[in-house]
């Protein structure tokens, strides 16, 4: 592990300012992830700075009718909150489809949507990564795709040179849920507060893998927003891995049903969680039967680049994540008609 | 030999642990409640004030020539003490535990990916790793060789298996990573017609890719200098002499200078049967004059120990119309890695064992184990077994499928028993009860059709599916294994038992050398010592080298092979013990016996305070089991093994064929052991045994990209959780074996090796897709 300098300021608005004037400083909050980085060199700061006393640890209501989640909170905590499970299942079954109780005890609310993706090129600092190591190239190409993105992907084969190529996938769960949930983001920054969708934390790697989201160097979360859901939403959260717990995705789908509309986000296929705003478009006004949804997911994915690679790629994704999707709106569609 | 004169914090003690309990029954383990309490000291707990800290420089690449080393920048780093390449190995550089071809570090080329270059010693674990970071190593990188068949330069297959793949057939075009060629160990079986004919053939190739022992406590050992320019190591490991054996020979030291004590041991399954850091903690110690500890992180534990050979085998088993075996032909590659290890026996057994429980007229097997720059492969839990057994039961179901014939029927019609002739002309002389192992599980009842719990369903509590496109499957797997070492190995253990009277009590102390790893030897010690000697209190002495060789704790054997050389040691200090009450009591030797602390005899109760006085007796021996002979090189005939396991499985799994998600519900297992020394520990043999297997089947596999390992972690590398492995019905046999003690047989790896077969059986039969290889992803499931 390389030295560092460790910080504990005394505010939020401090320990902004700490590490914007750092170019190599980094918040730490629960550490689950940030630690690991820190010892298999994938994270080299020069100053870390402790922020988990700093921003609020409780669940607010909001006037609107929604809730306001401290960035402290921890995935434990927001996980068994009575408002979330029965106003957002979703949220709370992604959280507890992720990780496991001790990290869930630890993980909080603005540290769980800022983990960095499991790409075991990016955790192996002894290969090329464009997303550790901008430039160097990408070794997901052709490796291990498994676990890696069908959609948002520049080609179905990019160029494992290029500077821009990174086909990694957002791992969390909470994010996926929160994406459709439309939730909002409070930030603190060198510049002040302000507001950012969920839908646009996220980035797709463009130009630059090595970014995962719009933050700016020192801008700290300090809050999410959850905007209410309509009367008589019904909303699910589910999740396809190789065991039966402690896994990452390797697809999972969060949906929301309310009023015969349908929100539908996807994890484990993009760089970022995956809003499916063709399918939902396509399935707007009309009928929810499975045929509609499934025609809906094939919108969606008209644009999926399955990846090839030495285990056998990731096309099968496709008909998982759509047969996901269809189970989880047909159980959804029919506890809204009950 | 001189104690040492320093002992560490975290050096283990003298087990007593609780009083009572002879063979056969539930004793409680020594070192139960210490390892529930969590105050049991594993190696990684080992410390001393003024120790240093150890740790290696290891390749990045799989294969490479090492033009130059520079260790000048890591010797600037303050708080280095010493850094050590294969210059500073004062005597053999390589070593090995069956052919010395492992570098102690590396010599001019490194050829798997994590060979261990350079040795930093400093006064901080990070101040080393820092250091060690700095020593510039500069690398002529060639292309690794990562295909075992290709290695061998065999074609794909031998089209139609007439001709032997001959080892002269070498190609000259691949590479030779070692200069005697990359074939480790060419195996053949032959028995009854080379050219058989039947009515009915299936032939299929099968894969099984690498697992890993997975053992929670990760290599870790303590060196401390001693005064005699000896070393003495305190080590987490398998086989105390054979380690010593090969350190001494890099240490250039006899014997009596490099002392072993066993540490703490946290799991092990093989992973420890071959050096790790044993050697490099001993230089650092001897040249720096300090005590020196390594100890692995996760990650460099993947790159620190052996794997399962991944392995490619093809068979062809032809069968009368009826059902019955005609023949059996198998050609199994088993991808050996950088060097050695384990890989001849591992090959011996894979091809001895090769055809499974069964009886066959004719045979042909070739078990190749070669050379790559793949992670080095040797021993893990059921050796060579757990792989061909994938292939072997899968054909008995693909029989029985081409036959119509149900497929324990077909197991059951061929299966071996007493009597039976194996493969290697040996006849089976001990109970074979394979028959029985099946009907008893046939006989069982059947989990519920359909779970009310999200849990018990695939997928769990990832809430996938209620039951909508779940199909059940059951499938069938019987499992065939060598207890002990075979072709002709001197297989011994040996045993010091103490009797004495301390404070008034009776105590016996045994000693041995053979390794607790967590399986619960130190316990079946002691019943046998309570079972022989009619006393309560048993101490276990820690085990370490100032005792003969226990032999490994691997091949099943050691409740055989060290139980008996206890139970031996125990008869002889009874025979001393009777014969002085004879003499006070002026009774026949034959009248008398030990019995709850006393000598009694008809209306006598001697209590031994008054036999032994002050006087301790003592016995040390050896013990061996009935000798095997090697095979013959061109027919492997020969009695090669002492005995044999079996076990049976019936694996239960509901298969979402939607989304390729399986749950085993439930296991059945039925193993006979000849006889429990202690039932509840051979439950937990069996349960661990299952979930081990299970893991291979749907999860366990270290990938491999380019002689890489690409998972190098807990989260990456999967193994089941408690919501993966179900609840299972057991059942033990005890019939018992007349040449082992008591009759017992080893128990651990059998259900190791049946228990992956059946239920991927079961995934089988719920989906009818072929699946010819392990472990079974949610993809190939699909049916995409
Ligand atoms: C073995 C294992 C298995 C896991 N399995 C899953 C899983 O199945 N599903 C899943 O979703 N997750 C999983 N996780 C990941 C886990 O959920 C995350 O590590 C955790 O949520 C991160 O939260 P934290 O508070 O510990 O973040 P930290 O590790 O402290 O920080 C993570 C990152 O966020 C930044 N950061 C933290 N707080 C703030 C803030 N307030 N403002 C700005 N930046 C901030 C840090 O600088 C850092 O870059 C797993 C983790 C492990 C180790
Ligand atoms: S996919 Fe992205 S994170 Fe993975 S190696 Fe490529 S650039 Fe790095």
């Amino acid at each position: 592990m390389k030295p560092f300098a460790f910080a504990r300021p005394a505010d939020a608005a401090e320990a902004v300012a700490t590490v914007a004037t750092e170019p190599r400083a980094v918040f730490l909050a629960g550490g689950t992830n940030l630690v690991d980085h820190l010892k298999l060199g994938v994270a080299r700061p020069d100053l870390v700075v402790d922020v988990r006393r700093l921003t609020s640890r409780e669940i607010t209501d909001t006037a609107d009718g929604g809730l306001r989640i401290g960035a402290a909170v921890t995935n434990s905590e927001l996980a068994a909150d009575r408002r979330v499970r029965e106003r957002y299942p979703v949220l709370a079954q992604a959280l507890l489809a992720g990780a496991t109780g001790q990290l869930r005890n630890l993980a909080t609310t603005g540290g769980n949507p800022l983990q960095r993706t499991r790409c075991v090129y990016f955790q192996d600092v002894s290969t090329p990564c464009n997303k550790r190591e901008p430039g160097s190239g990408c070794s997901a190409v052709g490796g291990y795709t498994r676990y890696h993105a069908i959609l948002g992907t520049s080609a179905a084969l990019p160029d494992p040179t290029a500077p821009e190529t990174c086909i990694a996938t957002h791992p969390s769960d909470m994010a996926v849920a929160l994406a459709v949930l439309d939730a909002q983001v409070q930030v603190l920054g060198p510049a002040g507060a302000r507001t950012i969708p969920f839908a646009e934390l996220h980035r797709l790697p463009g130009d630059d893998p090595s970014r995962d989201t719009v933050l700016e160097h020192g801008e700290l979360i300090t809050a999410i927003d959850l905007p209410p859901l309509p009367a008589g939403a019904r909303s699910a959260y589910r999740k396809v891995r190789d065991r039966a717990s402690y896994a990452f995705a390797l697809v999972s789908v969060a949906a929301v049903v309310a009023d015969g509309e349908v929100r539908l986000a996807l994890g484990g296929v993009a760089h970022k969680p995956w809003r499916a705003s063709r399918a939902e478009e396509a399935l707007r006004g009309g009928p929810v039967a499975d045929d509609a949804v499934r025609h809906a997911m094939d919108v969606e994915l008209t644009t999926a680049q399955p990846q090839p690679g030495v285990d056998g790629g990731n096309g099968f994704k496709i008909p998982l994540v759509t047969r996901t999707v269809v189970a989880t709106v047909r159980d959804l569609t029919q506890e809204t008609q009950a | 030999m001189s104690a040492p004169a320093r002992t560490p914090a975290g050096a283990p003690g003298h087990l007593t642990g609780p009083a009572g309990g002879g063979i056969g029954t539930d004793a409680q383990r020594p070192d139960g409640t210490l390892k529930v309490r969590g105050e049991f000291a594993y190696g990684s707990d080992l410390w001393m004030e003024d120790m240093l800290w150890g740790v290696t420089l290891r390749s990045p690449h799989p294969y490479a020539r090492i033009r130059s080393i520079d260790v000048g920048p890591a010797l600037a780093v303050p708080g280095v003490h010493a850094v050590l390449t294969s210059d500073d190995v004062p005597g053999a550089k390589a070593y090995g535990l069956e052919l010395a071809d492992q570098p102690v570090l590396a010599v001019d080329v490194v050829r798997y990916q994590g060979e261990p270059v350079a040795l930093v010693a400093a006064d901080h674990p990070e101040t080393a790793r820092a250091a060690a970071a700095r020593i510039v190593v500069d690398y002529e990188v060639w292309e690794p060789v990562t295909d075992a068949i290709a290695a061998l330069g065999h074609p794909r297959w031998n089209a139609v298996h007439e001709d032997d793949a001959e080892v002269t057939e070498l190609s000259r075009e691949s590479a030779h990573l070692h200069p005697e060629g990359n074939l480790v160990r060419h195996l053949k079986v032959r028995t009854g017609d080379p050219s058989p004919t039947a009515d009915v053939v299936v032939v299929n190739t099968y894969e099984v890719g690498m697992q890993d022992q997975a053992f929670l406590g990760p290599e870790s050992g303590l060196a401390v200098p001693a005064e005699d320019g000896g070393v003495e190591l305190y080590v987490a490991t398998q086989w105390l002499h054979v380690d010593q054996r090969q350190i001494c020979s890099a240490l250039g030291l006899p014997p009596e200078q490099v002392r072993l004590t066993l540490a703490g041991v946290g799991g092990a399954f093989g992973g420890r049967e071959d050096l790790s850091m044993h050697v490099h903690a001993c230089l650092l110690a001897l040249r720096t004059g300090r005590p020196v500890k390594m100890s692995y992180n996760r990650e460099e534990s993947f790159f620190g120990h052996v794997h399962r050979h991944p392995a490619t085998m093809r068979y062809e088993h032809g069968a009368t119309r009826d059902g019955d075996l005609v023949y059996v032909k198998a050609e199994i590659y088993f991808d050996g890695g950088a060097y050695a290890s384990s890989t001849p026996a591992v090959v011996g057994n894979g091809g001895t064992m090769g055809i499974g429980p069964y009886v066959v007229p004719n045979v042909h097997v070739d078990c190749y184990g070669a050379y790559t720059n793949n992670p080095p492969c040797g021993a893990m839990r059921g050796f060579g077994s757990v792989q061909t057994a994938f292939a072997y039961e899968s054909q008995m179901d693909a029989l029985a499928a081409a036959l119509g014939m149900d497929p324990v029927e077909l197991r059951c019609r061929n299966a071996m028993e007493q009597g039976s002739t194996a493969i290697t002309g040996q006849v089976i002389d001990s109970p074979a009860p394979v028959v029985e192992l099946l009907r008893r599980l046939e006989a069982m009842p059947m989990p519920d059709a359909a779970p009310d719990d999200l849990r018990h369903m695939p997928g769990g509590v990832s809430n996938t599916t209620h039951g909508e496109g779940v199909r059940r499957g059951v499938g069938y797997a019987v499992s065939y294994k060598n207890v002990a070492f075979s072709e002709g190995f001197d297989d011994y253990s040996t045993a010091r038992v103490r009797l004495e009277v301390v404070g008034g009590e009776p105590v016996a102390t045994v000693h041995t050398a053979a390794a607790e790893v967590g399986q619960g030897l130190v316990t079946v010690e002691q019943q046998i010592a309570r079972t022989e000697l009619g006393v309560d209190r048993v101490v276990v002495h820690p085990k370490d080298t100032q005792v003969g060789s226990a032999g490994s704790t691997s091949a099943s054997r050691q409740t055989y092979v060290t139980g008996g050389a206890v139970k031996a040691a125990c008869e002889a200090v009874r025979g001393q013990v009777l014969a002085r009450a004879a003499e006070l009591t002026g009774r026949p030797v034959g009248e008398l016996r030990l019995f709850d602390g006393a000598v009694v005899g008809e209306g006598l109760e001697l209590p031994l305070a008054e036999v032994l006085g002050d006087d301790a007796v003592e016995e040390t021996l050896e013990w061996r089991h009935r000798p095997t002979e090697a095979i013959d090189p061109e027919t492997g005939q020969g009695f090669a093994h002492v005995q044999y396991a079996f076990s049976a499985h019936r694996a239960v799994v509901d298969v979402d064929t939607e989304l390729g998600l399986v749950k085993v519900v439930e296991m059945a297992c039925t193993q006979d052991v000849g006889k429990a020394i202690n039932p509840q520990a051979v439950i937990g043999q069996i349960q661990g045994g299952t979930a081990q297997g299970l893991g291979l089947a749907v999860m366990e596999e270290i990938l491999i990209r380019d002689g890489k390992v690409q998972n190098p972690s807990f989260t990456d590398y999967l193994i089941p959780t408690i919501l993966d492995m179900p609840p299972m019905r057991i059942e033990v046999l005890e019939y018992a074996d007349p040449h082992a003690p008591y009759g017992l047989r080893g128990v651990g790896e059998a259900p190791n090796i049946s228990s992956g077969p059946a239920v991927l059986a079961a995934i089988r039969q719920a989906t009818g897709l072929p699946l010819t290889r392990v472990p079974v992803r949610p993809e190939h499931l699909t049916g995409t």
